[in-house]
């Protein structure tokens, strides 16, 4: 995992990612910056229930993706089967470029999350 | 005297610049500090506010950035106040009664809070947000009867309202009255599922009814006790999602201002757009432009859940405050934009022109909102 989150993060305008259980527990992490990863996992992981949810009542289906923006940086949060991928981005990034790198990662943490 | 004030200009900035940049890397109080005072210096105090915001947020202990920052808020709320109140002079609307009030209620003048809620319900007596102003007063002076009349009335008239329903749950219980309670919080979870804070508030009504009658427990209301899980549909509820115990659906109680339905309008005829949707702080619909399949309130206080879920934290989720979010669902996507005390919400196709919509956000922002 961590050898996924290394190579996401060698991508432009990546601060640092993270895979965590839906139950908030991270399973790795890699961030280049000082962030409180554990409180980032507990986050995501109720920001997910939250869409779950949301997404069933409006009929729109499974959850796949949030990004976030906000002053300082984006955040990206992928559903990963049983598990969340959060990317912290730049808040200038070239979005077009980074998704095919996020793509790229969440295809590894699912086929990595089945072995 | 022009070149040495473009020489000052690009000295403010490039220290700006060189502050942020210390703050994305390695952030302190000190740095955020410096860069509130740089912004000041460059004349742009809402920006030196919102950094401030941000720094108090990051470190709640650092004395300095915390003091700074609640003068900050201070100042700011003020010539909020005044703004309000010129426009319920000009352009009255029960949402401006709301903020005023909360505004007065904010700075501890209550004879003032309890005024404008006064006027707000006298001019506008169907709109529930300045009901809740009211209940929350009386919750604060343990006034608990008071309270109770003015959240009920605050539910009736708007059945979504999460902060409503949960004063009126933690007042309910207060009064002794935990079936009630588990009652309103049952309501909140049909929109809000597995919100901790509230399934926390249900374990502990429900341990209260349980001691007091243990048979009752498991038929109230038909969920899990202490799950953690989302809540499944109360049983009282019917498909089409309205809580069977809260009073029919209220006439539409706000104004839907002409500008901002059109400006709805225009932005469901982009391509790939299937309704779009304006809440207030409260979750309250202030105008909306949606399939007839979807209940008005109930998408509103979905996407305030979510809403609140991410802004709430986003500064712990290191991306400052909250502007914007994109929910990539399997069939479709929601994009939410805050703008002041409103959240925009537009339901789109799969396949709908980002670009597009974020240039039609854009025109919705600067003609229908200014207006």
């Amino acid at each position: 995992m961590r050898a996924i989150l290394a190579q996401l993060n060698k991508t432009q305008g990546v601060w640092g990612s993270m895979v965590v259980g839906r139950d908030g527990i991270i399973i790795a992490s890699d961030f280049s910056i000082d962030v409180s990863e554990q409180q980032m996992g507990a986050i995501a992981s109720q920001i997910l229930v939250a869409l779950d949810g949301a997404l069933k009542r409006i009929k729109l289906g499974e959850f796949k993706r949030f990004m976030i923006g906000g002053s300082e940086n984006k955040l990206a949060l992928i559903n990963v089967g049983q598990t969340i991928l959060v990317v912290l981005l730049r808040r200038d990034v070239n979005m077009g470029l980074v998704n095919v790198d996020i793509k790229t990662a969440a295809d590894a943490v699912a086929k990595n999350s089945r072995l | 005297m022009w070149l040495f004030d473009k020489y000052v200009q690009w000295r403010t900035d490039s220290r700006i610049h060189s502050l942020e940049q210390g703050l994305a890397e390695k952030p302190t109080p000190q740095l955020y500090l410096q860069l509130a005072d740089a912004h000041k210096e460059a004349g742009n105090q809402a920006k030196s506010a919102q950094v401030l915001k941000l720094g108090a947020a990051r470190y709640p202990n650092a004395p300095e950035i915390v003091r700074r920052q609640a003068d900050a808020e201070k100042a700011e709320r003020e010539m909020e106040k005044k703004r309000l109140v010129e426009r319920i002079q000009s352009h009255p609307n029960p949402i401006l009664y709301a903020r005023l009030a909360e505004l007065y209620k904010a700075d501890d003048e209550l004879t003032r809070t309890i005024d404008t809620c006064q006027r707000g319900i006298k001019a506008f007596p169907k709109y529930g947000g300045t009901y809740l102003v009211l209940g929350q007063i009386f919750a604060d002076k343990k006034q608990w009867p008071e309270a109770v009349a003015q959240l009920e009335k605050s539910v009736a008239l708007d059945k979504y309202n999460y902060l409503a329903l949960k004063l009126l749950a933690s007042v309910y219980m207060q009064l002794d009255r935990p079936t009630d309670a588990i009652q309103r919080l049952d309501d909140i979870l049909f929109f809000a599922p597995g919100d901790e804070g509230i399934l926390e508030l249900q374990r502990k009504a429900r341990a209260i009814v349980d001691a007091a009658n243990p048979k009752s427990i498991a038929t109230q209301t038909g969920a899990k006790t202490g799950s953690g899980k989302p809540q499944p549909r109360p049983s009282s509820m019917p498909n089409v999602g309205r809580p069977m115990s809260l009073p029919p659906a209220a006439p539409k109680v706000i104004t839907k201002d002409q500008a901002l339905a059109k400006g709805l309008a225009d932005l469901r005829l982009v391509a790939g757009v299937n309704g779009a949707i304006l809440v207030d702080q409260y979750g309250l619909i202030v105008a909306a432009n949606l399939d007839a399949s979807l209940d008005e309130g109930l998408v509103g206080a979905l996407i305030t859940n979510v809403y609140r879920t991410a802004s709430n934290h986003s500064v712990k989720l290191g991306v400052g405050q909250f502007e914007e979010g994109v929910i990539e669902g399997a069939d479709g996507n929601i994009h939410i934009v805050q703008f002041d005390d409103m959240i925009l919400t537009i339901f789109a196709k799969s396949d709908a022109k980002h670009g597009l919509l974020e240039k039609s956000i854009r025109d919705f922002a600067e003609t229908a909102l200014n207006k």
